[in-house]
């Protein structure tokens, strides 16, 4: 009592402020520990060539490497390809999941409970499930399609660079869509019912109705899964490391799996750290431009001022 | 423009039967407003006659069309809905215009007829502004502007001014009313509220428990009210009613002892039964007047109301049944009276209302209707 009682404002604005300081001290100290120092940390890092036992200052050494690499445009290229594809493909089948699954047809409770295993399945059971499906010699992939005639003989999926590559992005958008589907679900059925009764007696078609209300009402959720989805997307690390290593030949080696490689298999922390720096950067200007579009979708869609 | 026949419509959910063959012919150009308790079934007539619920049994007939299997467009209707149904990513004007851009109505025709729907309700100037930014009036506006666009043959409107304020809605009664005169159109108005459907309606239909009561003029429905339940909702304040048994009956007049008021002589027709039966006393508390001590019947004043022009009285009177039962009269409002005081009041037979034990009205004589 006694403490607060000196802390509380009454010597005007100056004690105000420092109260004020005072109550947000604690997290900020957490949020240094946990976020700035790492980050700092990590920015050092990049300008030396840490690795075992050494780290010595190295200017823009590791950077003018990294960019200078034969191998760099292809991982970004084939990061960002990763990203757009398997975003694009989680959000149009999310979208018709959740479509399907607001329609008011019966028993859409346990159709609900049956879109979300792939989400709740831990990362790493999932992928070792898939990699079975994918094994050439026992999968069941490759066994029917052997059966159907499609193919002649056992297919290895994730033995070429761009069946590895398809294969991957299958298993990532299976994880990923439930996710978004249940998303989208919770934002369609927040649309008031009038609206479509109001639309149905002016005579739009289910189509219209969807295309004139359902999507701009869910558009903001719609917009903040879309990016959401897109960071995690890009960031996906766990499901390629256990499909292919990032293998075949690089085939699968977006950005995050190259840092790991580097950084951790390699144990070139220095080299790591500058393409954690990228991969900061790069999704900070994402997160730019996601704030000025949800911006831009809440002015144009949503029902405030 | 468009009658409107509703022939034997009875409609259930599951077990419940909400609707029980219900039976109107709705004259073109009126004005009808389906009244009732809430739950009654008034809401789902109305969406039956929109096209939003299909009705169990029986048909709908648009202009001596049979429309009872008819999308809504075909029908020829459109509906204002209680939360306006407004769509917030829209501007009023696209709001307005959503019903002509279904129908693909070109550009220049489309303009003309939002523009002319807006200078009706005077929103000319909220075009381009979104739903959230207007007042509940103004949505309220926009609401009826969607509905008139399509020149439809019925309006229907389901308890549209419950979310407004008691000002607004007073201002929007009347603008509904005149908008009524201008459009020339059949209108059919689903409310819980007898103030509204009083004042607005060509004829009101009274609904309880799935059943129509009464379906007549206003003035028909408070002058001679067919059932108890029509007689206690219509009138504001409500009838009041007090337990009588007859004493002597003739062909055009019944003799009754009231409890707690005494002896009276109605002019009613029909007053068939023997000496010692039930009855059922209503008096209105605005067809009451107050008399000196010593003479009509007394009452105890429990709380006063006092309008200005007009003043409430809520109290009881003795009771041979229940001790004391509870009572309302309508004062002067200038009246000299004061909580917890006993007054005392007198009542003209000839405006009285008597109903049988089963709640059916006896016809009366000296009505002004």
């Amino acid at each position: 009592m006694q403490l607060l009682r000196r802390l509380m404002p009454r010597k005007g604005l100056h004690s105000t402020k420092f109260f004020a300081w005072a109550l947000i001290a604690p997290a900020a100290a957490y949020m240094c520990l946990i976020v700035a120092w790492p980050l700092v940390e990590t920015i050092r890092l990049s300008f030396t060539n840490s690795g075992l036992g050494i780290e010595d200052y190295v200017g823009f050494a590791n950077y003018e490497k990294l960019l200078s690499s034969r191998k760099f445009p292809d991982t970004i290229g084939r990061t960002f390809y990763w990203m757009f594809l398997s975003v694009g493909l989680k959000l149009i089948l999310g979208l018709i999941g959740a479509s399907l699954l607001a329609a008011n047809l019966k028993g859409k409770a346990a159709f609900r409970v049956l879109v979300m295993p792939p989400w709740i399945v831990p990362i790493a059971i999932g992928c070792i499930g898939w990699l079975w499906l994918y094994n050439g010699h026992f999968g069941i992939l490759s066994g029917v399609l052997q059966n159907l005639g499609i193919i002649d003989g056992p297919f290895e999926f994730l033995a070429y660079k761009n069946s590895a590559f398809y294969s991957a992005i299958v298993t990532d958008v299976w994880i990923g869509t439930p996710m978004i589907t249940i998303f989208l679900l919770a934002a369609i059925q927040n649309v008031p019912r009038d609206l479509y009764e109001a639309a149905y007696i002016d005579g739009a078609s289910r189509w219209y109705r969807f295309r004139r209300i359902t999507m701009p009402q869910i558009m903001p959720m719609f917009a903040s899964m879309a990016l959401l989805s897109a960071i995690w997307t890009f960031n996906s690390f766990e499901i390629i490391w256990i499909l292919t290593e990032g293998g075949p030949r690089g085939g699968t080696t977006t950005l995050i799996v190259d840092t790991y490689k580097t950084a951790i298999a390699n144990y070139k922390y220095g080299q790591g750290a500058t393409r954690a720096v990228l991969i900061v950067a790069i999704l900070a200007v994402f997160s730019l431009l996601y704030l000025w579009l949800v911006n831009k979708v809440n002015k144009k869609y949503g029902d405030e001022k | 423009m468009a009658t409107v026949a509703l022939q034997n419509i009875s409609k259930s959910f599951d077990d419940t039967q909400v609707l029980n063959n219900i039976n109107l012919s709705i004259e073109d150009r009126e004005f009808i407003v389906f009244v009732g308790p809430s739950g009654c079934g008034k809401t789902t007539l109305l969406r039956i006659i929109a096209g939003l619920e299909e009705a169990s049994e029986g048909q709908i007939i648009i202009d001596g069309e049979d429309v009872s299997s008819a999308h809504p467009v075909d029908r020829g209707i459109s509906m204002v809905f209680q939360s306006y149904a407004l769509y917030p990513h829209l501007s009023v004007f696209e709001n307005i215009a959503f019903p002509l851009r279904v129908a693909k109505v070109p550009e220049a025709e489309l303009n003309q007829r939002v523009e002319h729907a807006a200078n009706i309700l005077q929103l000319t100037n909220r075009l381009q502004h979104k739903p959230g930014q207007l007042s509940g009036g103004q949505r309220q506006r926009v609401a009826i502007g969607r509905s008139i666009v399509r020149n439809p043959k019925v309006f229907l409107f389901d308890e549209p001014l419950s979310n407004l304020d008691a000002a607004l809605r007073g201002d929007m009664r009347v603008e509904l009313a005149s908008l009524h005169q201008d459009l020339n159109a059949t209108m059919i108005y689903v409310t819980h509220d007898q103030v509204e459907a009083m004042t607005m309606a060509d004829k009101i239909v009274v609904i309880n428990g799935g059943n129509v009561e009464q379906f007549g003029t206003p003035m028909e429905l408070y002058h001679h009210p067919e059932t108890q339940f029509v007689a206690g909702f219509i009138g504001q304040p409500n009838m009041n009613f007090i337990s009588s048994t007859r004493t002597a009956s003739t062909a055009t007049n019944c003799s009754i002892k009231a409890d707690g008021i005494g002896a009276l002589t109605l002019p009613v027709s029909s007053c068939v039964g023997k000496e010692g039966d039930s009855l059922c006393l209503g008096i209105r508390p605005e067809d009451l007047s107050l008399t000196s001590s010593g003479q009509g019947f007394e009452m105890q004043v429990k709380v006063l109301e006092r309008l200005g022009g007009s003043a409430i009285a809520y109290g009881t009177i003795n009771s041979q049944v229940s001790g004391e039962q509870s009572f309302k009269a309508v004062l002067p409002g200038d009246v000299q009276v004061s909580p917890g005081q006993h007054i005392h009041l007198q009542v003209n037979p000839d405006k009285c209302h008597l109903f049988t034990s089963q709640g059916d009205a006896m016809h009366r004589l000296k009505a002004e209707v």
